[in-house]
This record gives structure tokens, C-alpha cells and sequence, in this order.
């Protein structure tokens, strides 16, 4: 088969023959992978073809599903986050994420955004500090006069998605995993999340799975196509939108299957 | 096979719409029942505060056949019964006009009386042969034995009885000594006939004279359902009497016993659920731990008990305080605390446990941060009907050896005790009039305990409870 790695230059993160199984089904084979830094890259492909599996294995998210187990190394910045003496809570402190259905806490929007800076210790000023996440994550005006008032699941299902999106770069992680995150929200809500993601590609590299071949086309610099828990191509969008190297990754974007 | 689950799940549906009525008639049952008995309540406490304390007597009636009296067994000094006349020993003939023969009846009779909070309640009684005729002496000087009245009773004097009278019949019925000569009497004026005619040898002569042995009086009682009740609920009681039993010392029993399950029982059933829902990695050792928690859960109460008696009362040298008793109680209920936290962790979805990990709070960050805040509504519910399960169970507690009957307040958690069930248990065993009345009132209290605190438990689910969108 062909490999298409080794080809971005300096790789925030890196599969390499990476593996995974849930019990005794495997659900990722042999992957190769290299995420170019301040570039969104969108894993694409059909359902159960471990999309999810590959970019929760890359904050090691899996490590709470029973009976998930790797083989293969992921890479960040070339430390393999696998590795036997890795904190699992450090890496994710580094590597945020935000998840399909909009999961805020049960608690006020400031609270939500100000979690993760209490959980790591962060010593600066939470409040400008929570300002300046929801700033970035284009949330502050809608909130700012109900920070403490409101708890966060009292909000739309896109100010809850992009709440979450601001708890996970309240702790100015390098890396931000988005899976599927605009697969419960309305048109217009997915186009504010859309802006934001190339928004926020100039400070933060964002690898997101999606279902949506358009959402793939719009937003991502480089697309990732995996097919039964095999990589089968990666490469530059337009070119796999425009000459995908491979007859499988043509057929699926032009619809045959998927 | 298929018949046979048809059967099964008839049995189900068959018993989930016979539940519902069965209960319903049941309590309504025991509504009626226990109000028919809370009335009672109010009289035996109006008559005690009137300073009267009635015991059951009997005697043997001409026929053989035993005769019941109600016979005042204590006098409160300077009581209103103490300023009518009543004295100790007295008899009770009749209570508002009727005729009693056992406690029961004269605390029914004040409870019928007429009136409001306040009567006037007329009483009849036969004082004591001493107070009622005089002294009594058999001489055998004679042919016969003859009864003489050695010191009439002031009483006696004022109707014309003399020291040196010899008795002879009353109302026809031959006396022969001071003690039938009296229960002669008391048989008489139980049937109302008085006055009755004696007969008496004066001087060598015969005379006949009307005598009436009784006292009558109209004795102030107040019947106060609200003081009844404080009355019931806070004094220590004398075991001797309904009238003036307390729930007292059962109820500091109760507290106190509870208060160490709960101290006991809920950081570790906590801590259980918690480990066993957030920590434990899935194993040889979880599936161990799963079968023990349900093993304890499943462990009948009179074993309980015994483990309670042989580890914490010998074992521990605890004896039957206190302490033992919620130690006991905690292996009862600490099962229940671990499975009700699990299913109420089991409520809060892994989206919120990802969401916390995923800004790099550890494990223990994620549970004691969000997971048991989210959790906490579900995990109160449970530890409050832990609670009220508590605070009914009686059968480990007997087996430890908690007494049926202490005379005193528990003022350590060394001392021994007894409570609320327990003493509902010795009360009801006990076969003298009124206890049923108290029985009945101690079981409503617990009722009433026992539904408020699972009415909380509900407050506080639907107070609290979030719907998770899923």
C-alpha cells in the first residue's frame, strides 16, 4: 500500500504503525500518520472506520474505554505518548479536545471555562484569563453579562459547543482534537464553529474528524481518509478533493459509498 | 419454556397491580386503626395529669368466676385527684356515669365524656376497708365468730356505725371477716346498689341502718391531644404503667444509634461506590468485590445481629452500647449507602468524566470536582432512605441484646439502650390495658418519621435531579 508520511515537515503529532483494539476487534491497523503544526487537518471517512478511535488515541481519551489497548507509537513532538513513564493527565493538559455532543458542566459558564486553570494549577489572573478564552473562542460578547449567572447547559447547543470549545483553550493547549463537533448543531451554528476553527488556526494546530465531505472541503488545509481502520490516503485538500491518488478515496468523496 | 416465562411475566404484572392496592388498604388499615387508638392516647394523659394512676384487680366472685375492678394505684401529691379525696388503694366504680371494671373502660369514658378541652368529670369509688368502714376485728368468744368494728372510719361514724358493733349481713350476705366483709361490699357497690343495708348486733341487739361506702367527687381533667403527645414523646416513663410510659429514652436510643451508622456506614459506602464505579479497573478483584458488596447486601438482619454481638459487642468489648448497636446497624446499611452511590454515579454520563480529564484534570479531580457534585442529588436520596431504613430495624439489634426496657437517658455512646422499634415490640408484648393505645402511638410516630424522612428523599430528587441529555 502506499504511505503518505514523512512528507510534513516538523509533525506536531505522529502516528507511526500505530494500532488499536476494543477487546478483540481492532479498530485501527497500522497507521501512519504526521500532523502538520498551525494547519487543520480533517480525518475523514465512513462510519466505523476509527476516525473517533484515532484522534482520541492521540490524548490517550481510549484510556477510559474498557478494554481498549495500542500497539505502535503516537508522537508529540516526538516523545511517544504511549510510552510506560508518560502522565496520561500531562499530555492532555497539552492536547485539548472538544466531543461530538457539547458536554459543558453542570456549572456557570465561568466555572466551565476556569476548570481546567484551577485543575492545573494556573496561577495568573482566572478572570482575565477566562475572558480572553471565551474572546478567542468568539463566545465572550454573548456571555459576559451572564458569566455567573447562567450555568453552562442553559445555553444554545452552538454557544454550548463553542463553551467548550473555550474550556479546552482556557489552558492554551498546542494541539486542539475536535470530533465531530458540529455533528448536533444547526447550519448556522456550524458555520460560527467553521469561522472559528480558521480562526484559531493561526495559534492552535486542530485535528477534527467529521462526517461532512463540505465541512472536510471548507475548513481543513489537509485531509486524512482512513478506511477500515487503515490510512488509505493524506494529503494537501484540494489535491485529495481534486486527484485523490488512490480509487477508494475517489470513490468515497464523490459519494459512492460513505 | 414459553408457557412457563408467560406464566412468569403474568406473575409480574399480576403483582405490580395488586401491590399498589394491597398497600393502599393496608395503610389505610393501619390509618384507621391507629386513630382509633391516638384518641386514647389523650384520655390516659388527661387522666394521669389529673394524678391518677389505675391498675387492674381482680377478685373472686360468688360464682368463682373472676371480677375485674380498676383500683387507683398511685395519687400525685397535691394532683386534683389528691384535693378531691382519691387515695391510693382506692377502687374506681364509675367514671362520667358509667360503671368501669377495667382501666380501659374508665380511660374510654373520659375519652366519651361531653365537654371540650376542660371537665368536670364525676367519679365513684370505694376507699379501702380501712377508710370506708373502720377496723375490722374477728372475736371468737361465742358460739360463732363475730366481726366487730373495733374503729369505725369517720366516714362510718357520720352514718351512724359505733366502735363495738358487731357485723353481721350486708344486704343479706352473711360477713365473716374483714377481708370478705369488704369484697362483699365492693361486689355490691360495683352492681350501684347503695346505699346497702347492713346489719349489725348493737348492744345484744339487732339493727339494720343504710350505709353507703362510696365517695364521690367531680375531679378537673384536661384532655389535651398536643400535651399528650409532648408528654409521650419526652419523659423517660414508668414501665409500670401506660399511662406514664415514655418514648424518651428509645427515641435518644434511636438518635444515637443512627447517628453512629450514619458516621459509620456513609463515608465508607461512599467511598465504595466510588471506587468501585470511578477506580477499579474491571478484574478478578472488581468482580470479587461486586459479589461481596451484594453478599452483605443480601445478609439476612438476625445474622447481622449476631456478627454485631460476636465483633463488636464481645469482640470489641463494646457490651450492648450505643456504639455496638451502630457498628451493627452499619454492616446493615452500609451495602445499601454503596449501591444506591453507584447507581447514582452510574447516572452521570461519561461525557462529563471525558470533559473533565480533557482539560487535564486527573481521575480523583474528575470525581471529586465534577462527578460527585453532579452526583450528589442521587447519592443524598440514597443516604436519607438508608436512613429511614435505619431507623425501623429492630432484629439486629434485639440479637445484640439492645434491652427492651431501659428506665433512663442514654448519656453516652457507652451506655446502653434501646429503641424506637424495640421498644414498640416490648410495649405491644405487654398484656395490660393501654399499652395498645401507647403501641399504636409509638407506630404512628415512626410512621410518621419514617414518611417524612422518605418524603425528603423525594424533595431532594426532584429538587435537584438533572435530566442529562443523551
Amino acid at each position: 500500500m502506499t504511505i503518505y508520511w514523512g512528507t510534513v515537515e516538523n509533525p506536531v503529532l505522529s502516528a507511526r504503525a500505530f494500532s488499536a483494539w476494543y477487546g478483540k476487534a481492532q479498530a485501527l491497523r497500522d497507521v501512519h500518520l504526521d500532523i502538520p503544526e498551525r494547519a487543520v487537518t480533517a480525518i475523514i471517512g465512513p462510519s466505523g472506520c476509527g476516525k473517533t478511535t484515532l484522534i482520541r488515541a492521540m490524548n490517550r481519551m481510549n484510556d477510559t474505554v474498557p478494554g481498549f489497548r495500542a500497539q505502535g507509537e503516537i508522537l508529540f513532538r516526538g516523545v511517544n505518548i504511549y510510552a510506560p513513564r508518560v502522565d496520561p493527565v500531562a499530555v492532555r493538559r497539552r492536547i485539548g479536545m472538544v466531543f461530538q455532543k457539547p458536554n459543558p458542566f453542570p456549572k456557570s459558564i465561568f466555572e466551565n471555562v476556569a476548570f481546567g486553570l484551577r485543575v492545573n494549577g494556573f496561577r495568573g489572573n482566572i478572570r482575565e484569563r477566562v475572558e480572553w478564552a471565551l474572546r478567542r473562542a468568539a463566545l465572550w460578547e454573548e456571555v459576559e453579562g451572564d458569566l455567573h449567572r447562567k450555568s453552562g447547559d442553559e445555553l444554545s447547543g452552538g454557544q454550548q459547543q463553542r463553551l467548550c470549545i473555550a474550556r479546552a483553550l482556557a489552558v492554551d493547549p498546542e494541539v486542539l482534537l475536535m470530533d465531530e463537533p458540529c455533528s448536533a448543531l444547526d447550519p448556522v451554528a456550524t458555520m460560527k464553529i467553521e469561522d472559528l476553527i480558521r480562526d484559531l488556526v493561526s495559534s492552535v494546530t486542530i485535528v477534527i474528524v467529521t462526517h461532512n465531505m463540505q465541512q472536510a472541503a471548507r475548513v481543513s488545509d489537509h485531509i486524512a481518509f482512513l478506511l477500515l481502520g487503515e490510512l488509505v490516503e493524506f494529503g494537501p485538500t484540494r489535491e485529495v478533493f481534486t486527484r485523490p491518488r488512490d480509487p477508494r478515496t475517489e470513490a468515497y468523496i464523490t459519494g459512492r459509498f460513505g | 419454556m414459553r408457557g412457563l416465562r408467560d406464566l412468569w411475566e403474568g406473575g409480574l404484572v399480576l403483582g405490580a397491580f395488586l401491590a399498589l392496592p394491597l398497600a393502599l388498604v393496608a395503610l389505610a388499615l393501619m390509618v384507621v386503626v391507629t386513630a382509633l387508638q391516638v384518641g386514647q392516647l389523650t384520655a390516659m394523659d388527661a387522666v394521669a395529669e389529673a394524678g391518677l394512676t389505675l391498675t387492674l384487680r381482680t377478685l373472686e366472685g360468688p360464682d368463682g368466676a373472676p371480677v375485674p375492678y380498676v383500683q387507683v394505684a398511685q395519687v400525685a401529691r397535691d394532683s386534683p385527684a389528691a384535693r378531691a379525696g382519691l387515695a391510693r388503694g382506692d377502687v374506681l366504680l364509675a367514671v362520667a356515669g358509667r360503671r368501669v371494671g377495667r382501666p380501659l373502660e374508665a380511660w374510654r369514658a373520659v375519652e366519651a365524656a361531653p365537654g371540650g378541652r376542660e371537665i368536670h368529670l364525676p367519679l365513684v369509688w370505694l376507699p379501702p376497708l380501712e377508710r370506708a368502714l373502720g377496723t375490722l376485728r374477728v372475736e371468737r368468744g361465742g358460739s360463732e365468730p363475730a366481726l366487730v368494728l373495733v374503729a369505725p372510719a369517720p366516714a362510718a361514724q357520720a352514718q351512724g356505725l359505733r366502735p363495738g358493733d358487731v357485723l353481721r349481713k350486708a344486704a343479706g350476705i352473711p360477713v365473716t371477716s374483714p377481708r370478705q366483709a369488704w369484697e362483699t361490699v365492693l361486689l355490691l357497690a360495683r352492681q350501684g346498689e347503695a346505699p346497702l343495708e347492713l346489719e349489725v348486733l348493737r348492744a345484744g341487739e339487732t339493727a339494720h341502718l343504710a350505709f353507703d361506702p362510696c365517695g364521690r367527687a367531680e375531679l378537673l381533667v384536661v384532655r389535651d391531644a398536643w400535651r399528650a403527645w409532648v408528654r409521650f414523646l419526652t419523659r423517660v416513663g414508668d414501665p409500670r404503667y401506660p399511662e406514664q410510659a415514655g418514648l424518651l429514652p428509645a427515641l435518644v436510643g434511636s438518635l444515637g444509634v443512627v447517628a453512629v451508622m450514619a458516621a459509620v456506614a456513609f463515608p465508607l459506602g461512599l467511598a465504595a461506590a466510588v471506587y468501585l464505579e470511578e477506580f477499579a479497573r474491571p478484574g478478578r478483584f472488581r468482580t470479587l468485590l461486586d459479589i461481596l458488596l451484594a453478599s452483605l447486601a443480601g445478609l439476612p438482619s438476625a445474622v447481622v445481629g449476631l456478627l454485631g454481638l460476636e465483633v463488636f459487642a464481645r469482640g470489641l468489648l463494646l457490651g450492648r452500647s450505643i456504639l455496638a448497636g451502630g457498628f451493627t446497624l452499619a454492616v446493615l446499611i452500609l451495602p445499601i449507602v454503596a449501591i444506591a452511590g453507584r447507581e447514582a454515579l452510574r447516572t452521570v454520563p461519561r461525557s462529563l468524566r471525558e470533559a473533565a480529564l480533557s482539560v487535564g484534570a486527573t481521575p480523583g479531580q474528575t470525581v471529586f470536582h465534577q462527578v460527585l457534585p453532579a452526583a450528589l442529588p442521587g447519592l443524598l436520596t440514597g443516604m436519607v432512605l438508608a436512613l429511614s431504613r435505619a431507623v425501623g430495624e429492630a432484629a439486629p439489634l434485639l440479637l445484640l441484646g439492645a434491652f427492651l426496657y431501659v428506665n433512663y437517658v442514654p448519656q453516652s455512646l457507652r451506655d446502653s439502650f434501646t429503641v424506637v422499634p424495640i421498644q414498640i415490640f416490648d410495649w405491644a408484648t405487654r398484656p395490660q390495658d393501654g399499652y395498645a393505645t401507647v403501641t399504636a402511638c409509638a407506630i404512628v410516630f415512626l410512621l410518621g418519621l419514617t414518611l417524612a424522612l422518605n418524603g425528603l428523599a423525594i424533595f431532594l430528587r426532584a429538587r435537584f435531579q438533572r435530566r442529562w441529555a443523551e
